[in-house]
Parts: structure tokens; C-alpha cells; sequence
């Protein structure tokens, strides 16, 4: 603590004159301002708050512990603020944010933006249903049939509206069902259980006015550009004329006009996924579902392409009264939605559902980053709730209520590697959506690797942060055997199959065991896909770290020594 | 702007569409003299294929013809080779139509699928001529008074060699289209008739294609049987180019032998030129990718055609309408109906009438077949047995010589891209002249020389195999890759080290297709090998194909039936038990993708 600047500055404040102290606190570094100004009494803390010029008080706030600054920042008027929270400096200000619990943080955006009215909009809850809704899902769940008999619940009964003049974005992991969800919602795919209501009627038999854009764009290779978009038309009995009037307006609004002659193949990325949009737009839809449309795309094409949707969109030039968007891209959702669902896997169920009130779409404002950096934190929080009791649990039949079987995540001991090492350049902590954008990675390829490097106990996934543990930042500092054996020891601590699998080629007197014996324990608790993924994934860490091999010709797991000795009698042989 | 202003804008500056190109055409009503020349010689085309059909309809209901009596003059080969192509093109027709309805409820209905697909793979390892004998007999037998009679049982048996190939084809082509396009489809509420012609049918069409041009040289195989088949004192040999090569070789008429070889190969060569390459070239437009690719098959034939204005102002007067019709009407008639909810109950039950009547027709059918088989006698089985063995050796010698040869031959071929320019048309066509039309030359050969039939048949089973391993070994040694020649270069791998390491492993998978389809077509061409009637006497050896034909021709039907059985058997189980697990491995072993 600085104490000769902090008794200077109390006694100058016990005078009362606050804009001499203001401005030696500004002459100061903010850390040490912090220090001297932290030591202040409450009251006069607030009182000397107010004096200062908000640059610097800007400056001062991300220097002061969280508590603090958000008492601080309480005190001021909401305008000045949103004031003094847009002109800290973005990283200073994502940091900060980080820093608050999350309730407190939530509480500030509420202020800040929530000045025009309404607590109402504030994060996490729904918008209150003012209008008819066009889709209204009651209670809607999905259960597919296992191969062995039973059933695997995908989507947890779950029940959502679409109202008109909105755009929702339902992101999650991959796998997690989104699109299970849109094809249920679409009247593409039935439900296992529950209704879809379409302006009030059940959805099966009505045939619903909706278009998809897919994300393989499912364009007819064989028809041009002008057929293709005029196939849903011919399907609705159109005669010839009407068909090519609508397809070339369609056409020429996506900005396609003098390619209707053209072949898919012959069109860029992009230019395939504009036939796609004009080809969902030429039936205009009440609904345009949206199934991950920017993700086969490059970057930058998809950036244009979204923000001319969003201006056919905002521009009115689009009929469509309603768009759902599928997406895993978390900048894609703030940035283009009025709405955003955050699903959980396994089953698929609503984890958050709140209004985007944005000012302005730009990347870099504040109020984007905030929302980001939410989304964040909620995806990487652990689920600590009870996993929701599905109804006709299977479990049920066996007589006792199944714990369900955590799969590992599905990441190569090389990427949890290289994220370890990344961190400790970084000096051991940094933010999530940082490293992602770093590597140019998806939360989706991103979150398995951050989740093995925790289950490792290399790392610590926090509130939308990754922290090194002293593990993970030996193991980042070893060399190639060392990191082997640490991962070994890890693996064995933390990964139950690992450990029966390690085991079983122990005890065996042969060192060799059948990995069908693997496939059929996990059987019993996942899908035919999902068991395929799990041994993959015990298959690469446990051959990455020695803890046994494994030969794929008799499909058999073997101790390392049993495979060396084999190997050597084999030369022997030759 | 307005809006209006600014379409018009637009418009004026890109190319033009369709519909602009054909009203451009209707303003010249006359083509010129350009337009003269390509139309003439299409009209001249549609002319003669119109009198070929009336010639040959003349022909067919015309009555039977006692003996076949087989003009050996070159100036009949023309219409012989008519007479030929046009089974081969009555079949195709059949065939093609029933593959797609095959594939098509196969792959659309899971219960039906569950039954057609096994039974497809049963009758696909069924050798095609095991039925020979008994069509032609009963044909003969139903239609006593006309050539018809001799005319269907060819075109059966063609079509037997041809469908089931085509039909798988178009079973797993429609399998495989990817999920988001029938979702497109469904979402769409495109009719069956519009998913059908803009989304199945495109979707199928190059698999289509190659397959058709293989099942065709399949049944030309079966075609050249037919011709040329006299079984025991009955002669019913049909006029076309397999009657004409073998009296050619019975009379050992040389100059007649060499014209029937030239008039075959330029049939052969015409019809690929002229039918298979433009369909090639024309299915490129189906090709499901998502780049256009720097090289694609070109046809001059196709571009003439294309170029036509008769065609495509025909095409436009008569197909474009009717398409545009029929969609419509079909569109129309799904926008009407309701849900479906309760048909329901009517399809449930005619889904179970279909199955009794299907089971119980099987149950009788295998019960009159096993009170047949009772009738196998104690000799008869014995000569089933050995010769089942002895049949199975020969086709697995057949196989081995034609692997040492290929092999060698075909890694040197495939590995020199200069040779290979030169070497792979003239094996295609040396590959394309159907084996069997050969049978009664190189038999001729033989007994000049002094070799019998036993010499005769191996020759006859490599002559029918040997190109499909070569032509797979070509395609695997032209497929390894550079980098890996370049690292046997570098570390001097000795020349049998090289073949060790890398060109075995690396053209395995190949020759395991190569094997497979050679075994198939080995075992088929046994049947007519190990029995063969020339210059009036009959050449026998010891094997499953004769005893099936000595059974037909003493009438004997349960020594008959117990032969097929016995063939069937044994090909399904090589297929099964050596071929599937050798293709198992070398689709995950000797792979060179690496996944």
C-alpha cells in the first residue's frame, strides 16, 4: 500500500476540497490510485467518485477489487454509468466483467440498458407473450430407439413460441439437438411426444408455409439456378409464367440476378447459399428456419452474407414475418438475433432464453461483448441442477433409476497439448472466447478440449475463463515422456474406463482383452454413435499415454510389454 | 430509381435466359443451310430405326423356323447384327424399367427393403446361365408356332444377366442421397412424380449409366449363348452374330469367321461411340459434386446432337409440354389430398395380404421342390458332387493364371502413363467382344492344333475374366501416389522389396474387385465351357455346367434342378465366405485414403 500518496490524499478530501484530490488521483498510475483511493471512508469514496473526470474514473474502476467497483459504480446515475462503462477500454472492461459475480453483473446491464423502460426485458427471461404466437411448441420431446432395445432420450420435453417480428437464434454445442428441435418445429420431423401448434392448429396434417435453408445448401446439382429456386413453386401447382416471375425477383433481391442460368457447381460458396435463401424466400414463408446457413461459408463471405439478410430483414424487402436460426457461432447469434435460446445436451433442453437489446450490431461495442461473454459463461458452467427426470425413463423398466453415463469429451491428447501450452504463454489464465478466437475455433471444437483439460485436473474451466493448474502447467513445461506419464497418472485418477481398461489387460494372463467387452458395457448407457466416439476416445488417450495398446486386426486391447514381445518374436521369425 | 426501372436495368445487362434464347430461335422459321447439314443426317437416323422396327417385327411374328438356316455370306451380317442388337436393346429397355421400380420401392419402403435386397444379392450370385436350358426349352415349348417363342427366351435371359446389377444400382444410388435434399423435397411438398424426375432419377443417372454399360456387355454374353445354342438334336440357334461366328467355325470358313469378328468388334465399338460415350458425356450434368471438375468426358456424337436444332425444337414441341403437364397435374393432385390417416388401415392390410400370399407361395414352391429333388438319383449326386469340385477348381485355376499375367502386366501398364494411353482402348476393346462368340474359333483352333475341350474351356474362362482383373490392377497402379514411388526411390527399395511394400498392398483392393467380378462371370461361363456341341459331336467334361446341361437335354429336371441348386450354393458360399472377407480387409487395411 502507498501510504505517504494515500494520507495525502485523505487529508486533502478531510478539507473537502474533492476536485484537488481528483486531480492528484489522476496524476497518479490507476493501480496506486486505487490503493490510495480504496483507503478512503466509504462515504467520501462516493463523494470523490462523482468529482472525477470520467476518463479516468474509467481507468480507476477496472483497477479497484470487483466489490468495490461495483459499489462504486452503483452510486452513479444510469446514464453516466453506461457513460463510464463504454469508455473503459474493451479488454479492461471484459476483464472487469469477468471479475463480478454474476448476478451483480447482470443487476449493471439491467441498469445500463435496461433505462428505457423495462426491468421486464432484463437477461434470462423469456419476452412476455403479447402476441399470437406462429409456432407454439407444447411439451415437445424426441426418443429414438437403440439398436439393443430401448430408447435414448434426445430432447427433454421442452415448449417455446415464435412471434412474429423476431429473429431467434438457438445456439448450443454440437450434438446437443438444435436441429432435431428446428425439424420438429418445421413439421419436418414428428415428435416423440407432445404438439407443435401452427397459428393454434396441430401441426400434423396442416402443411405449415415455412422454407429451410440448409447448411450443405441441398441445391439440385443438375437444375440451374433459375429451376432451382422455381422447383417449390412448380410443387405448388405454379404455372410457368407466374414461377419465373417470382424466381427472378427472388433472385435479383439476393443479389443473383444474370445467374439464372448458371449450375450450382459453377457458383462460389456464397453465391450457392444466395440460391438457397432465394429459393426459401420464392415460397414466402411465414417462418424461415435457418439450419447452421453461414457455417460450410469462409468468414468473410459469411460476414456479408448475414448482414445483407439482416438489411432484406430490416428493411422489410423480405416477407417472412418470423426467422429461427440454428447456430453453434456465438458472435453469429448476438449479432443477428432479437432472441437467443442457449440449449443443454444430453437430453436437449432450454438452459437460457433472454432478448438481445442491442443498440447497434457492431462487434466491437460494448453491449455486444457483454452478451457474448455471457453466453460464454453460461455454456462453460457446469451443470450443477439435477438432471431433469425424463418420463418414460428407461431406467425404469430395470427397476432402479440410472445414473447417466458421462461421456469423455471428445478431444486428441495433442489439442488438450497444445491449449495447456497456450495458457502457459498466456501466464496461466485467460478467456475463453479469447483463446477461440486466437485459434480460430468454434466453441464447439474449443469447449471438448477446455472440458478434458478440466477433467484432467490440468486445467480449472471457470465463469468463461480457463486456468492452469500446477498439473497442467508441469505438464506444459515436460517433455514428450514426461507429459506421457503425467497424463497417464491423470487418466487413472479421473477416467473410469480408462482405469477398467488398464486393469483388465493387467489381471489378464494374457495382457490381451477384447474391446467388444468395452462396447457392450457401454451399451447398456449410449447410442451405437456415441459408444463409437467413447472408445475412440479411450482408444487415443490410452495408447497416447502407454497405458496399454491396441490391435486393431483382432480388435483386441493388449499390455504394452505382451505387444513388444510379439513384435520381437516376430523378428525373430524373419 | 424505381423498382421497375431497376430490374429493367438489370436485365438488360445479363445473358439471357432460356426462355429469351428459345424466342430467339422461333424468330428464324427457316434453319439454315448449317442447321441442313447437322438435322439431316438425325431425320435419316429416325428414319432407318423406323423401318428396322417394322423389318423386325415382320420377322418375329413370322412363323418358327425348323432349322436355322445361318447365311454365311458378309452381305447378311448387317441385318444379323440387327437381329442381335435389337434383343439386346428389347432387354434393356425391360431391365431398365424394372430396376427402377425395384430400386425404387425397395429403398423407399423399410419392410419391403428388408425382403427385395436379400433376395437381389441371392439372385444377383445366381450364374445367369443356369437358367439358359430350361428358358429356352420351355420357351420353345410355349409358343410352338411362332419365333416369338425363341425371341422372349433370349430376351428373359439377357435380362436375367442384366437387371439385378442395374436394380442394385438404383437401389443404393437412391439410398444414398444426401438427407437434406429429400428434407428439401419434403419441405417443398414436392409431388412423387416431380421428386422422382428432379431429384431421384438425376440423382441415380451416372450410376445408372456405368452400370447399364456393364449389365449390357453382361448380356451380350448371354445373347451370343443364346444364338448360338443347340442342345442335343434341337437346334435352336436364333439368326444374329453369335448363330453366324459358330456355323462360320463349323464349316471352319475362315474368311467367314474373320468378317463375323469385324462385323462383332464394329457393333461393339458403334454402339459405344454412339450410345454409352454421349450418355456418358451427357450424365456429367448429373454428377453430385459441388466444384466443377477440370476434366470431364467429352462426346463428339453428343455435341452433334446438341447442336441439332431439329432435336432440340422437337424436344421442345414435344417433351418440354408434356414434363411441364404431367407436374403440374401431379403437383395439383398432392396439394388435394389430405393427410393421409386413414389409408392407413387399407395399406397395413395389403402390406399382410402381399406377405401370406408371398409366403405362401414360397412354402409351396419349396415343397414341390423337395419332392423334385427326391427324385435325384444316387449316380446323379455323385456327378453333382464332382462336379461341383471339379468346376471349382477349374474357375479358381482360371483365376490364378489370369492373375499371373494381369498382375505383372497390369502394374508396368498402370504405372506408365504413356503405355497406358495406348494400351487401355485396345484392351477395352479386345474386353468388349463378348467371350462366347469366341468359343466356337478358339475351339476350332484347338482341335486344329490338337488341344481338346479341357484346354478349350480354360481358354473360354479367361478369355471371359482375364479383363476385368487387368483393368482393375491398371485402375490400382495408376491410383498410387507419387510421394510413395518417390519414397521407394529414395531409400532404393530393390524391385521385390517395391512390390512388397508397396505395389501389392496398394493394388489389392483392386484385384480383390477384379477377383470378384471375374469369379462371378468365371462360374457363369462354365456352364457353356464343360458342354459344348461342334461339328455335329458332343464335347463333354466332367463339371457342374454339363451335368446342368446333359440334365435339360435328356429332359431330366430333378438331376437338373439339384445342379442349379448345387452351383448357386457354391458361388453364393465363395462369395460369402472368401471374397467379402478379403473385401473387407482391403477396404480397411490396404487403403490408401488415410481417414
Amino acid at each position: 500500500m502507498n501510504l505517504p500518496k494515500a494520507e495525502e490524499l485523505q487529508s486533502i478530501v478531510s478539507h473537502g476540497r474533492w476536485d484537488r484530490a481528483a486531480a492528484v488521483l489522476a496524476r497518479l498510475d490507476p493501480a496506486v490510485a486505487a490503493d490510495a483511493f480504496l483507503s478512503l471512508p466509504h462515504h467520501e469514496q462516493e463523494v470523490l467518485f462523482h468529482h472525477l473526470p470520467l476518463d479516468f474514473a474509467a481507468r480507476l474502476v477496472p483497477a479497484c477489487a470487483p466489490y468495490d467497483a461495483f459499489v462504486l459504480l452503483h452510486t452513479l446515475p444510469a446514464d453516466r454509468m453506461k457513460a463510464l462503462v463504454e469508455k473503459m477500454n474493451p479488454a479492461e472492461r471484459v476483464n472487469f466483467i469477468d471479475e463480478l459475480p454474476e448476478e451483480v453483473w447482470r443487476q449493471i446491464v439491467t441498469e445500463i440498458y435496461g433505462d428505457d423502460g423495462a426491468a421486464a426485458r432484463a437477461l434470462e427471461t423469456p419476452p412476455a407473450p403479447t402476441v399470437e404466437p406462429i409456432i407454439e411448441a407444447r411439451q415437445i420431446e424426441k426418443r429414438f430407439g437403440r439398436a439393443g432395445g430401448g430408447e435414448v432420450q434426445v430432447i427433454a420435453p421442452t415448449s417455446l413460441r415464435i412471434e412474429p417480428g423476431v429473429i431467434v437464434a438457438l445456439l448450443g454445442p454440437s450434438g446437443s439437438g438444435k436441429s432435431t428441435l428446428l425439424r420438429m418445429l418445421s413439421g419436418l420431423a414428428q415428435p416423440s411426444a407432445g404438439q407443435v401448434l401452427w397459428h393454434g392448429q396441430p401441426l400434423d396434417g396442416h402443411k405449415p408455409n415455412v422454407a429451410i435453408v440448409f447448411q450443405s445448401f441441398a441445391l439440385f446439382p443438375w437444375l440451374t439456378v433459375l429451376d432451382n429456386v422455381e422447383v417449390p413453386l412448380l410443387a405448388r401447382g405454379m404455372e410457368r409464367a407466374e414461377r419465373r416471375r417470382r424466381a427472378v425477383k427472388n433472385l435479383q433481391a439476393v443479389g443473383l440476378a444474370g445467374f439464372e442460368d448458371a449450375y450450382p457447381k459453377e457458383l462460389s460458396g456464397g453465391m450457392k447459399q444466395r440460391v438457397g435463401f432465394a429459393r426459401a424466400l420464392a415460397v414466402e414463408p411465414e417462418i424461415l428456419f435457418m439450419d447452421e446457413p453461414f457455417s460450410a461459408l469462409d468468414v468473410l463471405t459469411a460476414e456479408t452474407l448475414r448482414g445483407e439478410l439482416l438489411e432484406l430483414w430490416q428493411e422489410k424487402k423480405i416477407s417472412t414475418k418470423s426467422i429461427f436460426l440454428v447456430t453453434h457461432n456465438i458472435e453469429e447469434a448476438v449479432l443477428m438475433a432479437d432472441r437467443i435460446i442457449v440449449l443443454a445436451a444430453n437430453p436437449a433442453r432450454i438452459r437460457a432464453d433472454f432478448r438481445v437489446s442491442l443498440h447497434t450490431r457492431n462487434r466491437n461495442s460494448t453491449e455486444f461483448l457483454l452478451y457474448v461473454d455471457y453466453i460464454y459463461k453460461l455454456m462453460t458452467r457446469p451443470l450443477l441442477e439435477a438432471e431433469p427426470p425424463a418420463p418414460a425413463e428407461v431406467g425404469r423398466q430395470s427397476g432402479a433409476a440410472r445414473i447417466p453415463y458421462r461421456m469423455l469429451p471428445h478431444a486428441r491428447p495433442g489439442s488438450i497439448a497444445g491449449l495447456l501450452e497456450l495458457l502457459n504463454d498466456r501466464g496461466g489464465k485467460e478467456d475463453l472466447y479469447r483463446i477461440a478466437e486466437e485459434l480460430r475455433m468454434d466453441v464447439d471444437d474449443l469447449l471438448p478440449v477446455v472440458e478434458a483439460a478440466a477433467l484432467l485436473s490440468f486445467a480449472k474451466s471457470e465463469r468463461g475463463d480457463i486456468e492452469l493448474t500446477p498439473a497442467g502447467k508441469s505438464f506444459a513445461e515436460a517433455d514428450i515422456a514426461a507429459r506421457k506419464t503425467l497424463f497417464r497418472e491423470e487418466a487413472l485418477a479421473h477416467v473410469r474406463l480408462l482405469q477398467q481398461m488398464h486393469s483388465a489387460v493387467l489381471t489378464k494372463s494374457d495382457g490381451a482383452m477384447p474391446l467388444e467387452f468395452f462396447r457392450d458395457i457401454l451399451d447398456e448407457h449410449l447410442s451405437n454413435e456415441e459408444v463409437q466416439r467413447e472408445i475412440e476416445t479411450a482408444l487415443d488417450w490410452g495408447r497416447y499415454s502407454g497405458l496399454f495398446t491396441y490391435d486393431s486386426e483382432t480388435d483386441r486391447l493388449k499390455r504394452m510389454e505382451v505387444m513388444r514381445m510379439e513384435v520381437m518374436r516376430m523378428e525373430g521369425d524373419v | 430509381m424505381s423498382e421497375k426501372a431497376r430490374s429493367a436495368a438489370q436485365a438488360s445487362n445479363r445473358a439471357p435466359t432460356v426462355r429469351e434464347r428459345s424466342r430467339q430461335w422461333g424468330k428464324i422459321p427457316f434453319a439454315g443451310a448449317s442447321t441442313l447439314l447437322t438435322d439431316a443426317p438425325v431425320a435419316l437416323a429416325g428414319f432407318v430405326l423406323f423401318y428396322g422396327l417394322v423389318a423386325l417385327a415382320r420377322y418375329w411374328t413370322a412363323p418358327v423356323n425348323p432349322e436355322a438356316h445361318i447365311d454365311l455370306r458378309p452381305a447378311a451380317l448387317p441385318l444379323y447384327a440387327a437381329f442381335s442388337v435389337a434383343r439386346i436393346a428389347v432387354a434393356y429397355i425391360l431391365s431398365l424399367v424394372f430396376s427402377l421400380s425395384y430400386g425404387y420401392i425397395a429403398a423407399r419402403h423399410a419392410r419391403a427393403e428388408r425382403v427385395m435386397i436379400p433376395i437381389l444379392d441371392t439372385l444377383q450370385s445366381i450364374p445367369v446361365l443356369c437358367f439358359l436350358p430350361p428358358v429356352m426349352l420351355s420357351m420353345a415349348a410355349l409358343f410352338p408356332k411362332a419365333q416369338f417363342g425363341l425371341e422372349i427366351g433370349s430376351i428373359l435371359l439377357i435380362f436375367t444377366g442384366q437387371v439385378w446389377n442395374m436394380a442394385f444400382s438404383v437401389y443404393a444410388s437412391f439410398k444414398q442421397i444426401p438427407r437434406e435434399m429429400l428434407e428439401a423435397a419434403q419441405l417443398y411438398r414436392l409431388s412423387g412424380w416431380q421428386q422422382f424426375l428432379q431429384l431421384e432419377l438425376p440423382y441415380t443417372a451416372i450410376s445408372l449409366i456405368w452400370n447399364s454399360m456393364m449389365s449390357v456387355a453382361g448380356g451380350w454374353f448371354a445373347l451370343m449363348v443364346c444364338e448360338m445354342f443347340v442342345l442335343g438334336n434341337r437346334d435352336l440357334r436364333l439368326p444374329g452374330l453369335g448363330s453366324y461366328l459358330q456355323t462360320a467355325s463349323n464349316a471352319g470358313d475362315t474368311r467367314a469367321i474373320v468378317w463375323g469378328l469385324i462385323a462383332m468388334v464394329s457393333v461393339i465399338v458403334l454402339l459405344d461411340q454412339l450410345i454409352w460415350r454421349p450418355m456418358i458425356a451427357w450424365g456429367e450434368k448429373f454428377k453430385f459434386e459441388q466444384v466443377e471438375a477440370a476434366e470431364t468426358p467429352r462426346s463428339p456424337v453428343l455435341d452433334f446432337l446438341r447442336r441439332s436444332k431439329l432435336l432440340s425444337r422437337a424436344g421442345h414441341a414435344t417433351f418440354a409440354p408434356l414434363r411441364e403437364a404431367l407436374t403440374l397435374y401431379f403437383a395439383r393432385k398432392e396439394l388435394e389430398t389430405r393427410p393421409r390417416t386413414e389409408g392407413r388401415d387399407f395399406t397395413e392390410w395389403a402390406w399382410r395380404a402381399a406377405w401370406l400370399v408371398t409366403l405362401a407361395g414360397v412354402l409351396y414352391g419349396a415343397a414341390k421342390m423337395a419332392a423334385l429333388l427326391t427324385q435325384v438319383s444316387r449316380d446323379d449326386l455323385r456327378e453333382i458332387v464332382w462336379g461341383a469340385g471339379a468346376t471349382f477348381l477349374r474357375v479358381e485355376l482360371t483365376l490364378v493364371l489370369a492373375a499371373l499375367w494381369t498382375i505383372p502386366v497390369g502394374v508396368l501398364v498402370g504405372l506408365n502413363p504413356r503405355l497406358s494411353a495406348i494400351a487401355q482402348p485396345l484392351a477395352q476393346i479386345a474386353a468388349s467382344v463378348p467371350a462366347p462368340a469366341l468359343f466356337p474359333v478358339v475351339l476350332l483352333l484347338l482341335i486344329r492344333i490338337g488341344g481338346g475341350l479341357g484346354v478349350a474351356s480354360i481358354v473360354l474362362l479367361l478369355l471371359g475374366t482375364q479383363w476385368y482383373i487387368l483393368f482393375n490392377v491398371i485402375a490400382g497402379a495408376s491410383a498410387i501416389p507419387a510421394d510413395l514411388k518417390e519414397v521407394c526411390g529414395v531409400f532404393r527399395l530393390p524391385r521385390w522389396e517395391r512390390w512388397r511394400t508397396l505395389f501389392l498392398p496398394a493394388i489389392f483392393p483392386f484385384l480383390i474387385t477384379g477377383f470378384v467380378t471375374a469369379s462371378g462371370g468365371a462360374w457363369n461361363a462354365s456352364i457353356i465351357a464343360e458342354y459344348f456341341r461342334f461339328r455335329g459331336q458332343t464335347f463333354s467334361l466332367t463339371g457342374l455346367g454339363a451335368v446342368i446341361s446333359r440334365a435339360t437335354d435328356a429332359g431330366d429336371f430333378a438331376t437338373l434342378l439339384g445342379a442349379t441348386i448345387a452351383i448357386s450354393t457354391l458361388v453364393v458360399a465363395v462369395n460369402r465366405f472368401l471374397w467379402r472377407r478379403l473385401y473387407r480387409l482391403a477396404s480397411t487395411r490396404f487403403t490408401l485414403e488415410s481417414a
